[in-house]
């Protein structure tokens, strides 16, 4: 039974060739090219207007070095979003579930963020570990929390992002099962499980939308203090 | 003409040899697309029609003509029929979830979509408005600038009627000005003319002056003390008998 339930997160492979790949790449084929037209269709009219409006959002607290992060920070939000929401749909593999992808994103931006922090501006970046206006004998053992807060950095990215829909793909498995089985003895309760099966289907629409937000949202955030 | 071996020669050459497709695509006999890119093809408004949000409304039309309105029904419910019961499809928990995120899916195509469409159109429309906006702009300033040009041709018609009045104007100041001058003049030889009359005037007078000057002056030394005497007791006794006259009357 618990074999089964986390069979959903094997990472798929066909005659030993690796689909996760083709996971990886076909949701690029559900956004259309841009076209050299003026006026475009309603998709390339709604993509181009919120791929602005999010990069802009986005990028309104970095100074201007830190614009140079914008297509990455853009494309990282659509393809996260992307997985995380076509990942919702019925025998759909999410890639976003394995903790490597997520640890292969986190990791390389954070240092990436930490050590242009260190290279352009060292003590800037060092003065984050210590919040200003902190009694002098606490010093010391801050600089250390803040030391280990800022090393958990990564990991908390990539284990969010994990455990959130990892969990949600889960307690779907779980509510369904619980709704399948109650079929025939109790179809009354099998009812009620599909409407509580519903309500989580809202939630984790919205948590698929706002964790990639979130991954985003907090690299900007570490980019920002160190840049 | 030469054209024409060309492509006959082309044709020949196709399966001449190794390098004979390659003679044949110099010449282009086999291409079908234009070489310009311009004009750009529209694209179409909207998009292919659908039934039911997902099957195509080409698929209808393929079945029709065999299987009538309802045939594409047919083959669904058959599709969905045999894909049960042969176990091909097996209905586990995966189905309700499937379930429950399809019909979220629909509510909320069916409830944002027709808002969603809008607000696309409506940035469209947007841009549309403010190159339209532009244009209109462009235009209206020319049409003024036309009527402006015509209004200034007509003004420039009146040119004649400006110069007759402003030729009028300047005669009738130089007409003034002449008969201000005269009037100068006349005051001018009026006033020596009056001065001539006054210095004879004054002349006669002071002859005529001196004349009775002279006249009383020889007069009275003509008047000898005799006479004198004579002529007071003469006033005298007339005096007595004019007062004698008056005493009686």
């Amino acid at each position: 039974m618990t074999l089964s339930m986390f069979d959903q997160f094997q990472s798929p492979s066909l005659y030993g060739l690796p689909l996760i790949t083709l996971a990886l790449t076909l949701p690029w084929v559900l956004y259309p090219a841009l076209t050299g037209r003026w006026l475009n269709s309603r998709v390339l009219t709604l993509q181009g207007w919120f791929v602005n409006r999010f990069t802009q959002q986005l990028l309104l607290p970095l100074n201007v070095g830190g614009h140079k992060w914008a297509p990455l920070f853009a494309s990282l939000m659509i393809f996260l979003i992307t997985l995380n929401m076509v990942g919702l749909l019925p025998y759909t593999f999410t890639p976003t579930t394995q903790l490597s992808l997520n640890l292969g994103f986190a990791v390389p931006l954070w240092l990436a963020t930490v050590t242009i922090g260190m290279r352009n501006q060292p003590t800037h970046a060092l003065g984050h570990l210590l919040p200003e206006g902190t009694p002098t004998p606490l010093i010391p053992v801050l600089i250390i929390i803040e030391t280990i807060s800022l090393f958990i950095r990564p990991l908390a990215l990539g284990v969010r992002l994990t455990a959130n829909l990892t969990a949600g793909h889960l307690l779907i498995l779980l509510i369904a099962k619980g709704a399948f089985v109650l079929l025939s003895p109790m179809p009354a309760v099998a009812v009620l499980t599909m409407f509580a099966l519903l309500l989580l289907t809202l939630l984790e629409v919205a948590v698929a939308m706002i964790q990639a937000y979130v991954f985003v949202l907090l690299l900007s955030l570490y980019l920002q203090e160190n840049v | 003409m030469l054209s024409r071996a060309v492509i006959l020669s082309a044709n020949a050459l196709k399966g001449r040899g190794h390098f004979g497709a390659g003679l044949v695509q110099a010449s282009r006999s086999l291409h079908t697309t234009s070489q310009s890119l311009a004009p750009v093809p529209p694209l179409p408004e909207k998009g292919g029609k659908v039934r039911h949000g997902v099957f195509p409304e080409e698929l209808f039309q393929l079945l029709y003509p065999k299987t009538g309105v309802t045939g594409p029904y047919m083959l669904g419910t058959g599709l969905l029929v045999y894909l049960l019961s042969k176990e091909v499809y097996i209905v586990n928990p995966e189905s309700f979830a499937a379930l429950s995120i399809t019909s979220v899916i629909i509510y909320g195509v069916k409830t944002y979509g027709p808002s969603v469409a809008a607000f696309a159109d409506k940035l469209n429309e947007d841009k549309v408005a403010k190159a339209q906006e532009v244009k209109d702009l462009a235009m209206a300033s020319l049409a003024q600038a036309i009527e402006d040009e015509k209004k200034e041709q007509w003004r420039i018609e009146g040119r004649a009627l400006l110069f007759d009045a402003k030729r009028n104007n300047v005669a009738m100041l130089l007409e003034t000005n002449r008969r201000e001058r005269i009037h100068m003049v006349n005051n001018e030889v009026k006033k020596r003319l009056d001065y001539q009359i006054a210095l004879q005037q004054l002349h006669r007078n002071m002859e005529q002056e001196h004349m009775i000057n002279w006249v009383e002056k020889n007069v009275v030394g003509s008047l000898t003390p005799q006479q004198e005497k004579e002529s007071i007791a003469k006033c005298i006794t007339d005096l007595k008998a004019l007062a004698l006259a008056k005493a009686t009357a």
